[in-house]
């Protein structure tokens, strides 16, 4: 589930039935900032789990879909992380970092893992594909 | 016996819960001070088999995984592969220095291969 890719669909969906239907009336039909959803559906912006729960919830988005959405960012979030040149390799200082419980990292690390998004050639040394 | 059982491991969507539950019913001891905040638990009494518990994907099932302990976590992946395993987490070095790979066996079961860091 890519929460972005289903706001774009449900966007263009809208527009389908009305041709006059703009991304601001997006915004104001979610109960959220035009600004704040424009540079997210870029890619430019970052939203918060919370954000993204309430945008799920009001997308009409099953339980499921919205925490493998809120996952996904989690992931996508220690991804970022990982390509700063002061990372650790560590769960706590990735929690620290993030402000993610430490369990979220955890199971983010591991989709990670599943996802090939990350390797763990050495203790010390963690790798973080480019396509995050 | 080669390739021993060294670890079990419950992937559980209440990671606390579970673990809680086991240190409570068994008096088994809980601790988080390894590299990942991993929750281990430990009978203590030098027989058995120790294992701890893992946080679960949101929204996905609990599930049973058995660490087996090889000498070479390369070797052994072939092997499983040629048997017709399949690797949903490749070859990877914990924090603790134990290198680790996930399978799933041909019947769908997923398991841990472990090369201990000492053999590493």
């Amino acid at each position: 589930m890519d929460l972005r890719q289903t706001l774009a669909a449900e966007l263009a969906r809208r527009r389908s039935r009305n041709r006059r239907y703009s991304l601001r009336a997006l915004a104001r039909d979610l109960d959220t900032d035009h600004a704040s959803l424009s540079q997210f559906l870029r890619g430019r912006r970052h939203l918060s789990a919370r954000k993204l729960q309430q945008l799920g919830r009001r997308l009409h988005l099953g339980a499921a879909d919205i925490a493998e959405a809120c996952e996904q960012h989690n992931a996508d979030a220690i991804a970022r992380l990982g390509r700063l040149k002061s990372f650790r390799p560590d769960s706590r200082w990735i929690a620290t970092r993030t402000g993610l419980p430490l369990d979220l990292v955890n199971a983010a690390l591991t989709r990670l893992l599943h996802q090939r998004r990350l390797a763990m050639p050495a203790a010390d040394r963690w790798s973080f594909s480019s396509h995050a | 016996m080669p390739n021993p059982v060294i670890r079990w491991q419950i992937v559980s969507p209440e990671p606390n819960k579970a673990s809680r539950f086991y240190e409570k019913l068994f008096a088994w001891k809980l601790s988080t001070a390894n590299g990942l905040g991993y929750r281990e638990l430990v009978n203590g009494t030098g027989r058995g088999v120790d294992g701890g518990v893992w946080p679960a994907p949101p929204d996905k099932p609990g599930l049973v995984q058995l660490v087996i302990e090889v000498e070479d976590v390369d070797e052994t992946l072939l092997a499983a592969v040629k048997l017709g395993a399949q690797v949903i987490v490749p070859k990877s070095v914990l924090p603790d220095g134990d290198t680790m790979a996930v399978l799933l066996d041909p019947t769908g079961l997923s398991f841990i291969l472990c090369q201990l860091r000492s053999r590493s």
